[in-house]
């Protein structure tokens, strides 16, 4: 028998999508029966209680949680989000509801013993209940009691190899999209390149010293399925320098209508016979492609490898041979002074496995200084290059400006001139002056 | 600069504070130190290891204060 | 309950302590046909919706099966979910980035199984555990935060709402009939942990009411310097407060017409609570994108400036939404995104098409940008 009556909640159990309410019931009936008899290290309850405190917040529209801010386990400032239920008369299963979070294997590939001795654990020690995964990637156990923290993290390093992730004014844990792994559009090994960063910055990861949190994040081309360019402080996206590799015979393909466009992707209407003149030539944003006499050319110096082409054809065309990565930083979402995008500081730089990404980390660890020394408190990366000016980023990186960094040139003239660029520097004798002009 | 004279510093700054707020930013902390953020990074995290500053987080930010001191405990029910 | 020690000392917490060891290494979970054909891709086919065909230069195939989940994830499905895996996959299996599972088989004869398998499973409320879709132009999952469940500054629920949305758009998960992918985020205040503000569609939880004080106990609770810095807006100052009795109390002053409801002063102060149940909805955002494909990135932009919590299910938004979605759906190009149609057609024909009323509080007039979103030009359609 259900320990709270959830009227509310009970609606969200039809319907086809996987209901949350369902699970969480069949959670709350599983420790209920404890068949496994384990020794449940917090109230065993706390998914009943759990779907109580969220009735309650369906009733009366409002939350029901408190944060806290000093839990955690030794040592490190992050990976804890402490909780505390501002009802906790009504619901002692959740009176104190910490979550963890563990830092996630990169690319999300998991075997299944791993996931059943985390399992295991969080049964014994928390609420069963997880989310696979928070919004920034990591794995998030849902809710234990403080005395647990400790012996969890104790558990995960000892038995599992496995640490805990970030949160506050930390590195936090990166993530990449699933690249060369299962993705023919790769431009460089994002996996590798998430977690040898991940090893080599668990130091930043684990005890704040920055000025907020900072965030890195890996695309293995513009396609930019972890959304890196939007939402992470230094994105690393896939790109390539040469020519677009084109398999004439496969484009001859699609024309004929041998191969879905797009990979099938929209197969679910009618949107008449493929057409590579209007589909692909004609939408092409660069207008750097031919296609006459069966044969599809395109003019590579033009191109901003937008991936639509390659996406519609990925059969007929691929990126280049010398590949690598471009850096943009700055992205963050709205709060406080507006979203901003990341913005191109390096167009073009190598992603070498064999020198453990040398070139990559000296352009992170000059950023770091340069923020560490600049950024006020809570400020971004991005919003202290905006107060700044990209020009400061570009100084702090030793990068050379070029075209490629503005949409535009700036449309004001006002430019901060530096003394030593002013020929004769600005120290100048008055009375020179006045020898020319009387007062 | 040697950890005893940071604990000192870092104890006596902090202390002259503690009637008005307990929590400080990492930036704040450096400044009292007096040192660039990396080397005051490696004082600060022993002084945390050692039990004299522990950590504060709201989620998005981290903050520093005496061990033990302040409003908070009370209010989050840890003390 | 007798607490059971893992073996940790609380009195000497350094002892045997482990740390910094960062997740586990990628490789150990690969299945074996992904580590063999690693960067060896050629191409790739979606053969059904949620059904993709990988195909490598060496002739390996691997075969994913997509799955749609809820994020809020209990050990007893991760348990199943293991289950399948170690019946179909050799025990491997992977999660994307907007919560989907995917389960990979390494030649074709074996998926009708696995799909079946999958389609059989339902919870005891009915609906699907493991349905398979997510794929090419059509929606996929939606990625989400915390909201009711667990956080202390939701104006909405999280769990809920995506899952009242993903019902009315169940048929899209399982199709591919929309112009373009068509991505659906939800955050649940607009501090956007699930960084929202560049989807097709955004959900958002929003405030209306600035912190209620709780002067009586701020003092006793909270640090008033330490609330006061917390604040963006700088809407919080430190006042005297004289109770009924004559006591005087240090206390908070809220400057309510700076407040943009943000919470943060909640996250530093108990004692200045601000969700409310009228106070409290939706905002939906749309137009945004990350991908560089054909155009820019793009923000989401603001088109319904609010819309109540109506739990369990939300109708008026689901509505909306799926309102936006037709609307799109019939007048779009093939390959457009819903951002770049309503930009080729002009944000005054989105408002047409999709009967969305437009207010002043569409009208940006936040800070420096704001300026840039008028019309600066005489070209407009009537
Ligand atoms: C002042 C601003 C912010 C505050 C106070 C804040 C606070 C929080 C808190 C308390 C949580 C934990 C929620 C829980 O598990 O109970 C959280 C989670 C998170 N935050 Fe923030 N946050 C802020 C801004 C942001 C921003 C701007 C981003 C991203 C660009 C972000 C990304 C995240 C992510 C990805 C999570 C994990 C949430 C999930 O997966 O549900 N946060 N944040
Ligand atoms: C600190 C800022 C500025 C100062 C000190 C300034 C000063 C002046 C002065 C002294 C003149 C008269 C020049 C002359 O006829 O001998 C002038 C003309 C003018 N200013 Fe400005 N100005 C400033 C900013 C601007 C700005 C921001 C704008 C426009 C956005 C502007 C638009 C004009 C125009 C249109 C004229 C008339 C030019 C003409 O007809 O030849 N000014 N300004
Ligand atoms: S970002 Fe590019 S390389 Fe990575 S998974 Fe997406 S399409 Fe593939
Ligand atoms: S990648 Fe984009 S810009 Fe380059 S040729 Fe293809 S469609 Fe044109
Ligand atoms: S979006 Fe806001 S309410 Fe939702 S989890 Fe993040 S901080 Fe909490
Ligand atoms: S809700 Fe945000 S803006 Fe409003 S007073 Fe609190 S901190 Fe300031």
């Amino acid at each position: 028998m259900a320990k709270h009556k959830t009227p509310l909640l009970d609606q969200l159990e039809s319907g086809p999508w996987p209901s949350f309410v369902s699970d969480m019931k069949q959670e709350a009936a599983v420790r209920a029966k404890n068949e496994k008899n384990i020794e449940y290290q917090i109230p065993q309850d706390a998914v009943e209680d759990l779907l109580g405190v969220l009735e309650l917040s369906y009733t009366d529209g409002t939350t029901h949680w408190k944060h806290g801010g000093i839990v955690g386990v030794f040592g490190y400032g992050g990976g804890v989000i402490g909780r505390y239920c501002d009802q906790p008369e009504m619901f002692p299963g959740v009176a104190h509801f910490h979550t963890m979070r563990v830092a996630q294997p990169a690319g999300k590939f998991y075997k299944t013993d791993f996931l059943k001795n985390l399992c295991d654990l969080w049964d014994f020690r928390g609420s069963g209940l997880t989310n696979m995964h928070g919004s920034t990637g990591d794995i998030i156990l849902l809710g234990t009691t403080t005395p647990q923290l400790e012996e969890i993290f104790y558990e995960l390093t000892h038995k599992f190899n496995q640490d805990l992730g970030g949160s506050g004014s930390n590195l936090r844990t990166p993530a990449d999209c699933i690249g060369e792994a299962r993705c023919e559009y790769a431009c460089y090994d994002t996996q590798d390149l998430c977690h040898t960063l991940t090893q080599e910055y668990q130091d930043e990861l684990h005890r704040p010293a920055f000025p907020y949190k900072f965030k890195f994040k890996f695309d293995g081309c513009p396609n930019c399925c972890v959304a890196s360019i939007a939402r992470s402080d230094m994105s690393f996206i896939g790109t390539w320098k040469d020519d677009i590799r084109i398999d004439q015979d496969a484009v001859a393909g699609y024309v004929n209508g041998d191969f879905p466009p797009n990979g099938g992707a929209h197969a679910g209407r009618d949107w008449g016979a493929f057409d590579i003149e209007k589909e692909v030539v004609g939408l092409c944003p660069t207008e750097c492609m031919k296609y006459e006499d069966g044969k599809l050319e395109i003019n590579n110096k033009e191109c901003t490898r937008c991936m639509h082409c390659i996406n519609v054809m990925p059969r007929a065309l691929r990126p280049g041979k010398e590949k690598g990565c471009s850096i943009l930083c700055g992205a963050k979402a709205p709060i406080l002074d507006g979203a901003q995008m990341g913005s191109l500081l390096v167009p073009f730089i190598e992603v070498n496995k064999e020198d453990g990404y040398a070139a990559i980390k000296e352009v992170i660890e000059a950023i770091w200084d340069y923020w560490m020394e600049e950024g006020k408190n809570r400020e971004r990366l991005g919003e202290l290059m905006k107060r700044q000016g990209f020009q400061k980023l570009l100084e702090a990186t030793d990068i050379k400006p070029v075209p490629q960094h503005v949409q535009e040139p700036r449309t004001n003239p006002y430019i901060f001139w530096k003394e030593e660029e002013v020929e004769g520097g600005w120290t100048r004798d008055v009375n020179e002056y006045r020898k020319n002009h009387l007062r | 600069m040697e950890l005893a004279e940071a604990k000192e510093k870092i104890v006596e700054a902090l202390t002259k504070k503690a009637k008005s707020k307990s929590k400080f930013y990492f930036n704040d902390l450096s400044k009292i130190l007096e040192l660039k953020p990396r080397e005051a990074k490696k004082l600060v995290n022993k002084l945390v290891e050692d039990g004299v500053l522990e950590y504060w987080s709201s989620g998005s930010t981290t903050m520093y204060g005496l061990s033990g001191t302040g409003k908070q405990a009370g209010a989050e029910h840890e003390d | 309950m007798a607490f059971i020690s893992s073996g940790y000392n609380p009195d000497k917490p350094m002892e045997n302590r482990i740390s910094d060891l960062g997740p586990q290494h990628y490789e150990q979970f690969y299945p074996e046909v992904i580590k063999k054909n690693k960067g060896k891709w050629l191409y790739h086919e979606i053969l059904k919706p949620g059904v993709l065909v990988h195909v490598s230069e060496t002739g390996d195939e691997v075969y994913t099966v997509r799955c749609g989940g809820a994020r809020l994830m209990s050990s007893t499905l991760i348990r199943e979910i293991c289950e399948i895996a170690d019946k179909h996959c050799d025990s491997c299996l992977r999660f994307t980035t907007r919560n989907n599972i995917e389960f990979m088989v390494d030649s074709k004869d074996k998926v009708d199984l696995l799909v079946k398998d999958l389609e059989s499973r339902k919870f005891d409320g009915g609906s699907f555990k493991f349905p398979i879709g997510g794929t090419g132009a059509g929606i996929s999952n939606i990625v989400h935060t915390q909201g009711w469940i667990h956080c202390h500054t939701p104006a909405t629920d999280a769990s809920g709402t995506v899952k009242a949305t993903m019902d009315e758009v169940f048929s899209d998960f399982q199709d591919m009939r929309m112009p373009a992918h068509l991505r659906i985020s939800m955050a649940c205040c607009l501090n956007m942990c699930g960084a929202v503000h560049c989807s097709d569609i955004a959900i958002l939880g929003y405030h209306r009411k600035p912190p209620l004080v709780d002067h009586e106990y701020l003092d006793k609770m909270c640090e008033v310097p330490l609330a006061i810095a917390a604040c963006p807006t700088a809407a919080l100052k430190p006042t005297k407060i004289e109770m009924e009795d004559g006591t005087k109390l240090n206390s908070i002053a809220v400057n309510e017409s700076r407040c943009m409801f943000c919470g943060n002063c909640y996250t530093m102060c108990p004692s200045l609570p601000l969700s409310d149940k009228e106070g409290d909805g939706i905002v939906l955002m749309v137009g945004g994108k990350v991908s560089n494909r054909i155009s820019a990135p793009k923000f989401s932009k603001v088109v319904v400036s609010f819309i109540p919590n109506e739990m369990p299910r939300w109708p008026s938004m689901t509505a909306q939404i799926k309102n936006i979605i037709e609307a799109y759906a019939a007048d779009a190009r093939k390959y457009e995104r819903l951002g770049e149609w309503a930009e080729r057609i002009g944000w005054e024909r989105f408002f047409d098409k999709t009967g969305l009323e437009f207010t002043h509080h569409l009208i940006d007039d936040f800070r420096d940008p704001a300026y840039y979103t008028w019309r600066q030009t005489s070209n407009f359609k009537f």
